[in-house]
């Protein structure tokens, strides 16, 4: 029992390190892009830094999504969570509602799309049902 | 010493025995009054009927002393006196002799200057000269003229002086004591108390204390014979303290009722005040408690006197009939009102205000006090002297500012009450009165209040207790900016508030949508719920409120 909730918490620790280990990756390209950009150089300290203080601004953002969801009695998060969750700074609100808007039209295209595929398949297992109907009478 | 006295001629030995016995010892210590009265009551207690003109000529004697009382020397010697207790003084009387010597004390007074004080009341009560106390007063001065400090020993050697003295007298006395009934009349140190009636049948019919006349008080004339003589006499106002004392000028001024212009006033704010009984606050029902309700309301604050009082004379005006008060007086009454609603108004408002700070201000407080008044007036005007007293009671030892026109107007409102003890408040309120009316008129009510922009309105507060927290002296422009940051605090709080709710698809902030707050805030945490921090933080009364409790009967309040 103990062992395995050492393992457990080893592995936890373990992922969580991975996990970290990627955001601070993923922290030092885009700090690269910006040294390159604004000519600066970026000190390692300063990567790290930035990329222990991304882990953490993510952990309290996926609890307040939670949060979030839960205070609107769903179990799924959603764009409402994120826009409400980002409504903080207004460059940052507004760009994630222009996205949200893209999605929502991203996905309204798609379904429009999938509708009209299906109605396709739908007409054309019609047709071909009639035919074959119409061609066993005949 | 009883047994040289006949049985069937009750002497003044025997009385004071009888005295002596019956009565209870009292301590020394003892207000004057109180003393003169408990020896009114020794000696009336004891006295038969036939010798109650003698205790009564010395009880007069006892206070003619005590009134007599203006004088240093005066002072000195009774305060000496004021050691022993009666029962003392009259048992040294009985030792000694019952007739004190006539020519010793005669002599030997002229000198002092004292006695030249007690010699007026003793020519009053020459007559009868019952007076126990001028052998005793002037004995003490003139025996030890020279030691009148007030000094607890030098006034015992006094009385042992004069006890010795009177000793020294004692077979001089015996000498007129067959002539105490010729010489009674001219000596003043007469004990003799074998001329019992015969001073007070001739000499002072008036001043003969007579069993005090219980009749029904008539308050509310002696109220408008206050009022018409414009300011209560002081000398009644401190003299009658008692709150249930009744006033002895009752009577003859009842008549006069129909004559006053002032009591027409009342009638018309009976009239205003029918409309506002019903915002009155529920004073309607408490009239068989009145009486008791009085006696609570002396003891308590003025709040709650003044309210027990104003539900007491609205019961009285609840229950009574309404008197039947002739045209006249309701036109008089209609004129006065017209004069002293405003200023009664006003001073209602002001009076009433600092009573009742938490009643709301304003039109409320002049439809209660018109309503009180209303209340009073419909059936007879003492209620309304009830409810002035208690504004007035409230007024004086509550603020003092209050105005002398509201004393004129309840004055002006005051009437008969049915009951003592409305009319005893109103004696009892008399000493406010005329204290109240030295102070010079101040305005109750506060002027406008300073415009404030709505929006900051609230915040002056946060940022004053900002100043205090902060423990040092701060700048103006720093309170200023205090006062941005928390507006703008203030408004992003809400609008989270207001988020949250749509976010949750309602229209309406609720305890979910604060819970969330405080856990974006950080206040709120894993480890720490927002019960925790109710529980830390509110006081019982709120957390009743939130925290859902079980009680009695299977309910769980607030409701999960």
């Amino acid at each position: 029992m103990e062992e395995e909730a050492e393992t457990q918490e080893q592995q936890r620790f373990s992922y969580q390190q991975r996990l970290k280990a990627a955001v601070h990756y993923t922290v030092g390209c885009l700090c690269e892009e910006v040294a390159l950009d604004k000519e600066m150089q970026f000190s390692k300290q300063t990567i790290a830094a930035i990329s222990e203080l991304t882990f953490r601004q993510c952990e309290n953002f996926a609890k307040d999504l939670e949060t979030f969801a839960r205070h609107a009695k769903r179990t799924t998060i959603n764009t409402e969570d994120v826009k409400l969750l980002a409504r903080r700074s207004n460059s940052l609100l507004k760009y994630i509602t222009d996205k949200s808007e893209e999605i929502a039209q991203i996905n309204l295209e798609r379904k429009a799309q999938k509708k009209k595929k299906s109605e396709d398949g739908s007409k054309n297992s019609r047709e071909p049902a009639e035919a074959g109907v119409v061609g066993s009478e005949n | 010493m009883a047994d040289d006295n006949p049985d069937g001629d009750p002497t003044p030995r025997t009385l004071l025995r009888r005295v002596l016995d019956t009565a209870d010892p009292r301590t020394p210590r003892r207000p004057r009054s109180a003393r003169a009265g408990s020896q009114r009551a020794l000696l009336e207690r004891a006295s038969s009927r036939r010798l109650s003109g003698q205790t009564k000529m010395i009880a007069k004697g006892r206070s003619h002393g005590a009134r007599s009382i203006g004088r240093s020397a005066h002072v000195q010697a009774r305060g000496h006196l004021e050691e022993q207790t009666p029962r003392t003084l009259l048992k040294n009387i009985l030792l000694t002799a019952p007739e004190s010597s006539i020519l010793i004390p005669e002599s030997v007074v002229k000198p002092v200057p004292a006695p030249q004080v007690v010699q007026p009341s003793r020519r009053e009560s020459s007559r009868g000269s019952l007076e126990l106390q001028l052998p005793e007063l002037e004995p003490s001065t003139t025996l030890a003229p020279g030691l009148l400090a007030p000094g607890r020993r030098k006034q015992r050697l006094r009385l042992s002086m004069f006890q010795q003295g009177v000793d020294q007298g004692l077979p001089l006395s015996r000498e007129p004591q067959g002539n105490a009934d010729a010489s009674s009349l001219t000596s003043s140190l007469n004990l003799t108390f074998a001329t019992p009636l015969q001073p007070q049948s001739v000499q002072r019919p008036g001043l003969a204390r007579r069993p005090p006349a219980r009749r029904a008080v008539d308050v509310g004339a002696f109220l408008r014979d206050l009022r018409d003589t414009s300011l209560a006499p002081p000398n009644i106002v401190l003299e009658d303290t008692q709150p249930f004392s009744q006033p002895t000028v009752g009577s003859p001024v009842y008549h006069s009722l129909p004559c006053t212009p002032h009591t027409g006033a009342e009638d018309a704010e009976q009239a205003a005040g029918r409309r506002t009984q019903s915002s009155g606050p529920g004073l309607q029902n408490n009239s068989p408690g009145k009486p008791v309700q009085f006696l609570a309301g002396e003891a308590e604050e003025v709040d709650a006197f003044a309210l027990g009082f104003l539900s007491t004379s609205s019961g009285v005006s609840g229950e009574d009939e309404v008197e039947p008060l002739p045209d006249g007086v309701e036109e008089a009454e209609k004129k006065m009102e017209e004069e002293g609603v405003s200023v009664s108004e006003m001073e209602a408002t002001g009076a009433q205000g600092p009573s009742r700070a938490e009643e709301p201000k304003g039109h409320t407080q002049v439809t209660e006090a018109e309503g009180s008044q209303g209340t009073a007036e419909a059936e007879g005007p003492g209620a309304s002297s009830g409810d002035e007293d208690a504004s007035s009671k409230a007024a004086s030892p509550k603020s003092a500012s209050s105005t002398p026109e509201s004393l004129q107007a309840r004055q002006h409102h005051q009437f008969p009450e049915p009951a003592p003890p409305p009319g005893a408040a109103v004696l009892s309120s008399e000493p406010a009165e005329p204290l109240l009316v030295r102070r010079p008129p101040r305005p109750r009510t506060t002027g406008p209040r300073p415009r404030q922009d709505p929006h900051k309105a609230g915040l002056s507060h946060y940022v004053k207790l900002f100043s205090f927290f902060a423990k040092m002296p701060m700048e103006r422009k720093a309170l200023e900016m205090v006062e941005k940051c928390l507006d703008k605090y203030f408004q992003h709080l809400c609008d989270d508030l207001e988020v949250f709710a749509a976010h949750a698809g309602r229209k309406t902030v609720k305890p979910e949508d604060l819970e969330l707050l405080m856990r974006r805030q950080g206040l709120v945490t894993d480890q720490v719920s927002l019960h925790v921090l109710v529980e830390r933080h509110l006081p019982l009364e709120y957390r009743q409120l939130l925290i859902p409790c079980a009680y009695s009967g299977n309910s769980v309040f607030p409701a999960q």
